[in-house]
């Protein structure tokens, strides 16, 4: 496995005065990415908008006697006299190497400041990739037989919008009332949304599935993986750059909800830390804050015929047909009995569920075993990203399965 | 009331149940505190578990004493069948854990049938004939009960007609129509413990 080079992308950014990463950034954060290597030629449009605004990134940090009430967003200079930012930087225990400016500017969004070399969106689309690698590699080494809709529940929960919000929030990052020059850097800069906007729409379009129009077909949950994001929601298409000033022309007119900007901050933080203080870090900032998380996926699973699941499973893996026995009950002509059934294959027990009928402990019972099929954990789990590190031992193939029962 | 406390030759601390609550004084609430307080103390003499480790042997010696209540075991504890073979925790139980014979298996929940596979293509032609002539009298039932196989494989084979479909819609509509709000609601609760099986709630 080779390691990426940084130096040759990183530069723009963490330098503010670099021009060109902006437009290269804002086509990677529009989620579907473009394949082609080769940086097209910059439309005149969008050279117009950089020059028609009026903070230039080349004249801002030199004046900043300049009233701070005419930036869209805090000086850099003012991250350094901020007690909040200081504090938040001690209290997350970040890396001494990760500067005050950057957690500042991790802080601003693109929708207080459209500047792509002062808003925080080049950071949380490297964090984003980040924590959606880490995150989806942990899940499947550690759990290989997950089905694929756990995985996708699974990973809403780990990083998903309302847990990265709930986690700023946790963190003690509080939200400006409206963003500009002159507020505290430590505070999260957003521009909010418009009283009555509709914050999630029931229906999006425009998203790279065919026939998207057609609401009635059945979509596979493999399709999923191809055409929707990593939580397994539909996701707007990626926008070509030559159309991008007009669409940013429309964004920047809205706000975002408090939802969407505090998950972009910790998005942006978690690139921050990689790129200031390097790979290690990042896993163990990664480890420390989202894995620490305790989630219990057998919570997750929801089945409706697991019976029948449980036969097909058994055919396939050639056991014994699954037969459900009674363990031990209690009370049978009474209100309120208890059965504990056990489901067998051949001689071994599968799993047990109890329950007041018969019929409802053989579910929970097939329910039981079904989980122990899927919630499967190898010993000594290891990550595809542990072979970056140094001395790494040779990688040793994890355990790959035929996949989840589809009747 | 006097005599009444003075008359009965047991103790009437004794029969507390007798005594007319008005009578109860400070005293006899505590005296009763006490002999139930002895009581309880007798009834709490008993010996211990066999689980709960030999205390008289190793009274000296430190010692946990784990004994958690009887509980569904955890769903993250793979079962022995369900590991795969190259994993080592297989061959550790399969070592440590000895082969008990079939006969020692509780008794099953229902006889698990054996398929017959006896129905031939000709067969199937013919159910499905029948349901198309005439759908009232030959239900999935009916055809299942002549031709011995059981409903879902009927229902596999061949499908009703719409018009039979609409007038079975209606006669359930009729039927849920003299329900009252009582039926109703438990049939509505039902159905959601069932869902709640899946979700193991």
């Amino acid at each position: 496995m080779k390691r990426l080079q940084l130096q040759r992308w990183s530069g723009s950014v963490l330098s503010a005065q670099a021009r060109t990463g902006g437009r290269l950034q804002q086509r990677l954060y529009t989620a579907i990415r473009h394949q082609s290597t080769a940086s097209p030629a910059a439309p005149a449009g969008h050279d117009q908008l950089i020059r028609e605004q009026p903070q230039a990134p080349s004249i801002r940090p030199s004046r900043p006697s300049q009233s701070r009430y005419n930036l869209p967003s805090p000086p850099v200079e003012a991250a350094r006299e901020s007690a909040k930012l200081a504090s938040l930087h001690a209290r997350l225990y970040l890396p001494s190497r990760l500067p005050l400016e950057t957690l500042a500017r991790s802080l601003v969004d693109a929708s207080a400041d459209p500047d792509p070399n002062f808003n925080n969106e080049s950071l949380a689309t490297l964090g984003h990739d980040l924590l959606t690698q880490y995150t989806s590699e942990y899940l499947v080494c550690t759990y290989p037989r997950l089905p694929l809709t756990v995985v996708f529940a699974a990973m809403y929960a780990y990083v998903g919008p309302k847990t990265l919000a709930a986690m700023a929030k946790e963190w003690g990052v509080e939200s400006v009332a409206a963003p500009g020059g002159e507020v505290d850097p430590g505070y999260l800069q957003f521009r909010r949304l418009p009283p009555g906007a509709e914050v999630n729409p029931e229906l999006i379009t425009g998203t790279e599935r065919p026939h998207e129009e057609e609401t009635h077909w059945r979509k596979s949950v493999t399709s999923r993986v191809v055409y929707d994001n990593e939580y397994g929601d539909p996701v707007k298409a990626g926008v070509p750059p030559s159309e991008l000033p007009e669409r940013e022309a429309k964004n920047n007119n809205l706000g975002v909800s408090h939802e969407q900007a505090s998950s972009t901050f910790v998005h942006a933080l978690m690139g921050a830390v990689y790129l200031h203080a390097g790979r290690p870090a990042a896993k163990r900032f990664f480890e420390q804050h989202f894995l620490s998380r305790h989630l219990n996926i057998s919570d997750l699973f929801n089945f409706s015929s697991p019976a029948r699941d449980l036969a097909r499973l058994c055919a396939r893996e050639n056991f014994d047909a699954p037969v459900a026995r009674i363990i031990s009950e209690t009370g049978r002509k009474s209100r309120s009995p208890v059965f504990v059934v056990g489901i067998y294959s051949g001689a071994d027990k599968l799993g047990e569920g109890a329950g007041a009928s018969l019929l409802e402990a053989r579910f929970r019972a097939c329910v039981a075993s079904l989980k122990g099929w899927y919630l499967y954990s190898p010993l000594n789990v290891r990550v595809p990203s542990s072979m970056e590190e140094e001395g790494a031992a040779p990688w040793k193939p994890v355990h790959v399965d035929l996949g989840e029962v589809i009747i | 009331m006097a005599h009444c406390i003075a008359a009965p030759k047991r103790p009437l601390v004794a029969l507390p149940f007798l005594l007319p609550s008005p009578c109860e004084s400070i005293a006899l609430a505590l005296r009763r505190n006490q002999s139930s307080y002895r009581r309880t103390k007798q009834r709490l003499r008993v010996k211990p578990d066999a689980s709960f480790g030999s205390s008289l042997t190793h009274t000296q010696e430190d010692h946990i004493v784990h004994n958690p209540p009887s509980s569904a075991p955890s769903v993250y504890l793979t079962p022995t069948k369900f590991l795969p073979s190259g994993d080592i925790r297989r061959n550790l139980r399969l070592a440590s854990v000895k082969n008990n014979d079939a006969e020692a298996l509780p008794p099953v929940v229902r006889a698990p049938s054996e398929k017959k596979y006896h129905l031939t293509p000709s067969d199937i032609r013919e159910i499905r004939r029948l349901r198309a002539t005439d759908p009232m009298m030959w239900s999935r039932l009916k055809l299942a009960k002549h031709f011995e196989c059981s409903p879902i494989f009927i229902s596999l084979v061949c499908e009703t007609s719409p018009q039979k479909k609409e007038i079975q819609k209606r006669v359930l509509e009729a039927v849920q129509s003299r329900w009252g709000s009582k039926r109703r609601m438990a049939r509505e609760d039902r159905q959601l413990r069932k869902d709640a099986w899946g979700r193991d709630e």
